[in-house]
């Protein structure tokens, strides 16, 4: 069984070849190849590895899944709802560039925007001088994966002080069955310079597939990135998206991920801290039914100064299995490190089950941190108030557990997003009669 | 600032005090592991058949696993064919029935660790069964334990004595398969402290077993044993040293607890053993399985342990909340210095509806030494309204130790209550200045300061252990701070 899948990825590979991006570049054949036996090898990760002890992804290895060959047909209006009003917007369908359906943005002064496919024609050696930089141990089988058969992606170059004014969504639609979408994405702003991203990703249909996304962010000296998730995928999706991301001196990251959809999901986000950096780690995910949602995250100290802060919040319904583990990893030379981690989580049947590992490895001595964790249940004296103030238990609980997750919701500064990712939730949220405009 | 510095290292470099050897004529079995040498034992200790199946089915099952390797700790694979199983300090005939037919050297030997054994007949203070490599070599106040009911003796004599009680729950918290470490011990194991006390008896007075590693080349296995009937209460007591050697050696014990309705045992730990020297040669490895299972309603199970000593601790006391209302506690202090390494924590398993766990655990690491806590909080389906509350703070000296945390929470039950709460600090200067400033000594200071930091823990802590527990720690650290 474990050998059909790997010969059926390796055997998709020999068919793909000629047509994968950057297939005339021989530095990346050779990076593909290297990726595809570490594959072959390894497979994807077992429960056994320590970082994977949680989440079990058989279920991913007894389907094949194959990239999607020809012009998948999408309707635009179905993708209305996923779109962030006045935001720049490329849209991969099916793991493939779509250009009908973007609006890339009208590059100016060296800004590069643009689908990897462009990009490895392009802009070769910018690609080659930035592409597998960040991610230099690929720790997972889903990383080797991701790098031996990405059919498409974007290329985000931004230079030296400049700053993009609208945000740059990248929209991932699946929407044939069994289809495997393997995006590959690259980001490098240069010092000093500032970008919006948010990334989201749409199932549509009923069929399941596999989405396997990577993402290299590179945020040097003095700059701004703003990177925001919004995992939608439809209810049979397995998912893996990676974010791996290097800030330099003086950078910032703020992240923030929302997970609503998916069967079998994993998100994961690394990053590495230079001098004085920062990084701000916000979360929600919500599951139901029987979906298993695994947020991982890495912050990595390496230099003194850096500041991270982490909020994940999690909400888990009927036999729905949520994960989370922070690591927080401070190095011997990192001191004046300053790192919070906070993770809340509510469970509200008594099938579900959340699996919590937050982390704190520490060789340094002068340093602040720490990490505060919850799990519990709606209280019931905040229930009582809202009865005793005319509202049923039922609308109350749900009240009560919207606002628990609103409080991230909230902390989107962008108001289309704000309001698209409410719409999500109020979605996924189990049973309310909540209406938008009661908000 | 350097002037404290080198106060506070110069603090941190006392010597290990416990670390002499007792010249003594001792019955040494040769290096080596197989199925006679633990017919061997069991034939030394005169036990029941079904003691000796019992310890080759272990055996057994320990040459299927391979040695644990998820720890945060290194060390060098550990040889056991080289090393001797069974130790004893010769004596003549059948052993000491009083602490006048002990060997006087061995006598001394405690009275060095600071336990006059013939003392304490009449400082009425407490019971100590005193192990010695493999033995057990005197068991105080047995006379004034027994008036009680209460049964406190080696668990070599317990097999003879009591075969019934140790068939029942021997290996019931800890199965024989349960890791590598107890089905070695479980195969191997000598002695121990064995503890019963009967229905509604609280026990009069604090038990102790005193734990010492003398022989060369000898690995310590003990193996203790603790049953609390309905509704009795017993606190319970166990230090151990051993002397300075190049080589390291391994100290594998098994631990059970088993409280039953009603009952409460609270277990403290001050554990000793020599840590190596400065530069990380010799030294005790310390692979140890400390369980407590709440078998009845409204039990209780405290563990509060100060470990100070080793090369590598690894243990993990834990408690298994079956009963109803069942309350399991877990107090630490691990102090690592120089090249120390700590992997220590606790697991606490919610069974039972209404159950509760508290942990506190204090990491202190200096020098270049490792300490790490690792804790699991499991909450199965059925433990309604389990609450637990976790805390663990690290203290980092210097800039080459380590301090981490590993906690892993599971949880199937929506009405139950976790938290969880890690921090990471250093003794800060000011804090150092405001001392000084008032007169204190820089050592002083951060002796002070150190157990400020552990005082939740101490707090928990009998009397006279407490005292001492203070001073191991202003030890420990000498040659620390930075």
């Amino acid at each position: 069984m474990s050998v059909q899948f790997k010969e059926h990825y390796v055997s998709q590979y020999s068919a793909l070849q000629a047509s994968l991006p950057g297939t005339g570049l021989p530095w990346l054949n050779a990076l593909r190849k290297q990726a595809l036996d570490r594959f072959s090898r390894s497979g994807f990760p077992s429960p056994r590895e320590e970082e994977w002890r949680y989440t079990n992804v058989a279920p991913i290895e007894r389907k094949l899944f194959s990239p999607f060959v020809g012009t998948a047909s999408v309707d635009s209006a179905s993708l209305a709802r996923y779109r962030v009003d006045g935001a720049a917007c490329l849209v991969f369908v099916d793991g493939q560039f779509n250009a009908a359906l973007s609006t890339v943005p009208e590059p100016g002064e060296d800004i590069v925007i643009c689908p990897m496919g462009e990009a490895m024609e392009k802009h070769p050696d910018l690609v080659e001088k930035h592409f597998g930089s960040v991610i230099q141990r690929e720790s997972s089988g889903f990383l080797s994966f991701n790098t031996a058969l990405f059919t498409d992606g974007a290329l985000v170059f931004l230079p030296e002080g400049m700053k993009i004014d609208c945000p740059l969504q990248l929209l991932y639609v699946s929407a044939s069955p069994d289809v495997l979408s393997t995006a590959r994405n690259l980001v490098v702003a240069q010092p000093g310079s500032q970008v919006e991203i948010i990334e989201s990703y749409v199932g549509l249909g009923d069929a399941g597939y596999l989405t396997a996304a990577v993402t290299e962010l590179l945020v040097a000296d003095d700059s701004y990135v703003t990177w925001s998730k919004l995992q939608s995928e439809n209810g049979r999706a397995f998912h893996f998206g990676g974010l791996y991301a290097d800030v330099g001196p003086n950078g910032r990251l703020d992240h923030s991920s929302f997970s609503f959809g998916g069967l079998l999901v994993r998100n994961e986000v690394h990053v590495d801290l230079a001098e004085a950096s920062e990084c701000s780690l916000d979360g929600l995910f919500l599951a139901t039914g029987r979906q298993h949602v695994d947020n991982h995250t890495r912050i990595g100290h390496r230099k003194p100064h850096g500041v991270s802060r982490e909020f994940y919040k999690g909400i888990l319904d009927q036999r729905a299995r949520g994960v989370f583990q922070g690591r927080v990893i401070v190095d011997q030379y990192a001191q004046k490190t300053d790192s919070e981690m906070n993770n809340r989580n509510l469970l509200l049947s008594s099938d579900a089950e959340i699996d919590i590992k937050p982390q704190l490895e520490i060789y340094a001595d002068d340093v602040k941190c720490a990490h505060g964790v919850t799990v519990g249940q709606i209280e019931d004296e905040s229930v009582f108030y809202l009865q005793s103030r005319g509202v049923d238990a039922v609308a109350a609980r749900n009240m009560l557990t919207f606002a628990f997750a609103n409080e991230m919701v909230g902390k989107i500064d962008r108001p289309a997003l704000r309001s698209l990712v409410q719409d999500e939730l109020l979605d996924a949220l189990p049973a309310t009669n909540l209406r938008k405009e009661w908000l | 600032m350097s002037t404290s510095t080198q106060e506070i290292e110069k603090l941190i470099g006392q010597d290990y005090k416990q670390g002499f050897v007792t010249d003594l004529d001792a019955d040494t079995f040769p290096p080596g592991l197989n199925e006679d040498v633990i017919a061997a034992i069991s034939a030394k200790k005169k036990e029941p058949e079904f003691l000796l199946e019992w310890r080759l089915k272990a055996y057994r099952h320990w040459l299927t696993l391979k040695s644990p390797e998820w720890a945060f700790v290194k060390f060098p694979p550990i040889d056991y064919q080289a090393m001797s199983y069974y130790s004893a300090p010769k004596d003549k005939g059948d052993g000491p029935k009083s602490i006048e037919e002990v060997d006087p050297k061995l006598l001394e030997t405690y009275k060095k660790l600071g336990i006059p054994l013939a003392e304490q007949e009449r400082l009425a203070g407490v019971a100590v069964d005193a192990i010695f490599d493999s033995v057990s070599v005197a068991t105080t106040f047995k006379e004034k334990l027994a008036e009680a009911g209460v049964i406190f003796c080696p668990i070599s004599e317990a097999v003879q004595t009591h075969p019934e009680l140790v068939q029942q729950y021997l290996g019931s918290v800890v199965p024989v398969s349960d890791n590598y470490f107890a089905a070695l011990n479980s195969a191997v194991f000598t002695d121990g402290s064995f503890v019963f006390i009967p229905k509604g008896v609280r026990c009069p007075m604090e038990l102790s077993t005193y734990f010492r590693i003398n022989a060369a080349n000898t690995g310590q296995f003990e193996r203790t044993l603790i049953i609390a009937e309905e509704s009795s209460h017993v606190s319970y007591l166990e230090g151990c040293t051993a002397p300075m050697r190049d080589e390291n050696q391994l100290h594998a014990a098994v631990v059970e607890l088993v409280a039953l309705d009603n009952a409460e045992i609270k277990y403290s730990t001050v554990q000793n053993w020599y840590p190596g020297d400065e530069n990380g040669v010799g030294g005790i490895y310390n692979f140890v399985t400390k369980r407590g299972d709440c078998r009845g309603q409204n039990s209780k199970i405290s563990w509060t342990q100060v470990e100070t000593g080793s090369a590598i601790t690894w243990k993990y006391p834990s408690c298994v909340l079956t009963g109803d209302n069942s309350v399991g506690e877990f107090y630490s202090v691990a102090l690592t210095n120089n090249h120390q390494q700590a992997d220590t924590g606790t697991k606490m398993i919610h069974i039972g509806k209404n159950t509760r766990s508290t942990i506190i655990s204090k990491g202190i690491s200096a020098g270049k030494a490792q300490n790490i806590y690792r804790g699991l909080v499991k909450v199965l389906k059925g433990a309604e309204n389990a609450r637990n509350y976790t805390q663990c703070d690290s203290l980092l000296i210097g800039d080459k130790c380590g301090a981490h945390t590993f906690p892993y929470m599971e949880i199937r039950q929506p009405t139950a209550q976790v938290e969880h709460e890690a921090s990471t600090s250093k003794i800060s200067e000011d804090q150092l200045f405001y001392c000084m400033q008032r007169g204190i000594s820089a050592e002083d200071a951060v002796c002070m300061i150190v157990n400020g930091f552990c005082k939740e823990v101490f707090k928990e802590l009998p009397m006279e252990f407490a005292v001492e527990a203070q001073a191991l720690l202003g030890i420990s650290l000498e040659g620390s701070v930075g």
